[in-house]
């Protein structure tokens, strides 16, 4: 294996007797975008603000290409970040805030010149170079804030919660933004969002965080369909869980009891349960189909309600055992019965695509 | 809202005539002072006989006069650089440091507001006495520095609390040290608030009597204590004039404090 780009070694930071990150390993190839997902207080920004330098972790260590940066100072360790908050400098222009980090570093004037223009062309402002930030709407100073980043083409570009303080509508624009320049750029991205949709859009690799650790590390689509545990298979997506009591496993596929007393089997094995253990049988909403399929499991239920969204249905559909569980097919299949009138419905899903973890 | 303006009826124009009342209770005699001083008679008699430049040209004439609105500003102005330096200092361990006593250490540096100036002036007199500062420029800057510190503090303070300290922090990771990021972002970016602390301490120093007699010799006198000596030894219209022009910088400085503060906050 090639060495990392970037080497983030048994980071531990804690406060008093509160430890906010519990010694996270991750190691960054170049030009990667590596996105810190979790939950607030799961420890994400912390870890990011440990490589920009505002928080000295209590062990472990910080390589950028095996050069500690633990020893260098915030200024000097040639770092871009983007803030959760707007941070452009209120006295200064548009272009003179993307010059800002260039003016620091003293150099020329034809060349600050050249590369505020070019970085205003990246993010596409070009013709607010003269504006002040307060005449610039959020999305516009986020924008702003990124050329400034990278306006010293630092190796690498951290970004926390950029986004967090636009509607959804700008985010998802300003996301398509981060992609292309992402690629034009090739920087290597370190991104902190408790968004998992955003996270998803974005990342080659999602290091998903809990209480200070990581849960989980890998593609969007390792996270997805293959999630190491309950937390991960939660907050990842949209997922259904059910009450379960493990039966048996062989050859790979276990079988359980749902609470209603309906017995599902093949499903995936990934944990090793005993019989009669406590589970929790975790199935993806548009896993779920109102016609049967070859090898489809079922499982008796109530329709509480019906709604269309366009390209899916959604339904709430009620277990015997008074679990709810939501539905999404796609919308090109039939309506399920009346709500009012469809006891004794059936709805049914694919054992290997749901997923067992202990409870 | 208990009392909401628009729905308090003929109460309104009540409070108008209140308002009016009271503005012109605190502003009356001030103008007075102001037309006595273009008056054309001796003994300040109002409505004046005729109008006259003649009191601005004897005061303008006498160097005591000269001499005394001189030293006013020379101390007022050093007073507001010192107050401004000490504020600044002052303001960012209050708003941004965290140690214990940090509240009381603002209520120390506040007390001068609501300590009886008198009190305040009799106790740094018989300390200056001892020392030897008392009836000197330096006494004099020390303790008008000192009754300026509360209004340098105040809007220095809040302008810094009002800035996000992400905006340093992204100076900072920008390649700036922390002193540069201060110097070249923080510091400009709360620029009204250390405008006001410093207009706000040269006032503080320009107008203040009670210490300034105190601290006074007869080589060295403020502007307001030779307004005050000269009201005890003869009334002469000079008086009025001088007084129309302490007014007149006061009110002066405080427009072009309006005016920045608007051009600045864009």
């Amino acid at each position: 294996m090639t060495r990392p780009f970037l080497s983030i070694r048994a980071v531990r930071k804690a406060f008093g007797a509160f430890v906010a990150v519990h010694d996270v390993t991750i190691d960054v190839p170049k030009g990667e975008f590596l996105t810190f997902l979790g939950p607030s207080g799961s420890g994400k920004s912390t870890t990011l603000y440990a490589i920009a330098g505002f928080q000295d972790p209590t062990s472990g260590d910080v390589l950028l290409e095996d050069k500690s940066l633990l020893a260098v100072p915030s200024h000097r360790r040639n770092i871009g970040m983007v803030f959760q908050r707007y941070t452009l400098f209120p006295h200064l222009s548009v272009a003179e805030n993307v010059a800002f980090p260039l003016r620091v570093r003293g150099r020329p004037d034809s060349e600050v010149r050249r590369k505020v223009a070019d970085m205003l062309a990246l993010v596409r402002l070009e013709s607010f170079a003269g504006r002040y930030p307060g005449a610039l709407s959020g999305g516009q100073q986020q924008r702003v804030a990124l050329a400034r980043a990278l306006a010293y083409d630092p190796p690498i570009l951290l970004m926390d919660e950029p986004l967090s303080a636009l509607d959804k509508k700008l985010r998802q624009e300003i996301q398509a933004e981060i992609r292309r320049i992402h690629r034009e750029t090739g920087v290597t991205i370190l991104y902190v969002t408790h968004d998992q949709e955003e996270a998803l859009h974005l990342s080659d690799r999602i290091a998903l965080f809990k209480e200070g650790r990581i849960e989980q590390i890998g593609t969007g689509e390792d996270l997805y369909l293959r999630p190491a545990s309950e937390f991960v298979a939660g907050f990842i997506g949209n997922s259904n869980f059910l009450t379960a009591e493990h039966l048996e496993t062989e050859n790979g596929t276990a079988v359980v009891r749902l609470a209603d007393g309906s017995i599902i089997k093949g499903v995936k094995a990934t944990h090793a349960l005993g019989h009669g253990q406590k589970a929790r049988l975790m199935v993806r909403p548009e896993a779920f189909r109102l016609m049967p399929a070859p090898g489809n499991a079922s499982l008796a239920v109530e329709i509480v309600d019906t709604a269309f969204f366009g390209d899916r249905r959604r339904v709430v559909a009620r277990t015997g055992s008074g679990e709810e569980i939501d539905v999404r097919p796609t919308s090109d299949t039939a309506e399920p019965g009346d709500a009012d009138s469809a006891s004794g419905q059936q709805i049914f899903f694919d054992p290997a695509a749901a997923f067992l973890f202990p409870a | 809202m208990l009392l909401d303006y628009d729905r308090l009826g003929w109460l309104r124009a009540a409070l108008a005539g209140f308002t009016a009342l009271v503005a012109a209770f605190l502003l009356l005699p001030v103008i007075f002072i102001v037309l006595l001083s273009f008056g054309s008679s001796r003994w300040l008699a109002f409505p004046p006989p005729g109008w006259t430049l003649k009191w601005y040209q004897e005061l303008l004439a006498d160097p005591a006069w000269i001499d005394a609105a001189l030293t006013s500003a020379r101390i007022a102005a050093m007073v507001a650089i010192l107050a401004v330096v000490i504020g600044l200092l002052a303001s960012f361990s209050l708003v941004r440091g965290e140690f214990r006593g940090r509240q009381l250490l603002r209520g120390l540096l506040l007390t001068p507001m609501v300590l009886p100036v008198v009190v305040f002036a009799i106790a740094i007199y018989a300390f200056f006495l001892r020392i030897g500062l008392a009836g000197t420029t330096t006494g004099f800057v020390i303790a008008h520095t000192i009754l300026a510190l509360p209004f340098a503090i105040i809007p220095i303070a809040t302008a810094l609390e009002g800035f996000d300290k992400s905006i340093e922090d992204a100076a900072i990771v920008c390649g700036a040290s922390p002193l540069q990021a201060r110097l070249r972002i923080t510091l400009p970016s709360i620029r009204i608030g250390i405008f006001s602390a410093a207009i706000f301490s040269f006032l503080a120093s320009w107008d203040e009597v009670v210490v300034a007699i105190f601290m006074a010799s007869p080589t060295l006198q403020t502007l307001p204590v030779k307004i005050w000596g000269s009201l005890r030894a003869d009334l002469s219209p000079v008086v009025a004039a001088a007084s129309s022009l302490l007014v007149g910088l006061t009110l002066a400085l405080m427009v072009v404090t309006a005016l920045l503060r608007r051009r600045l906050s864009r």
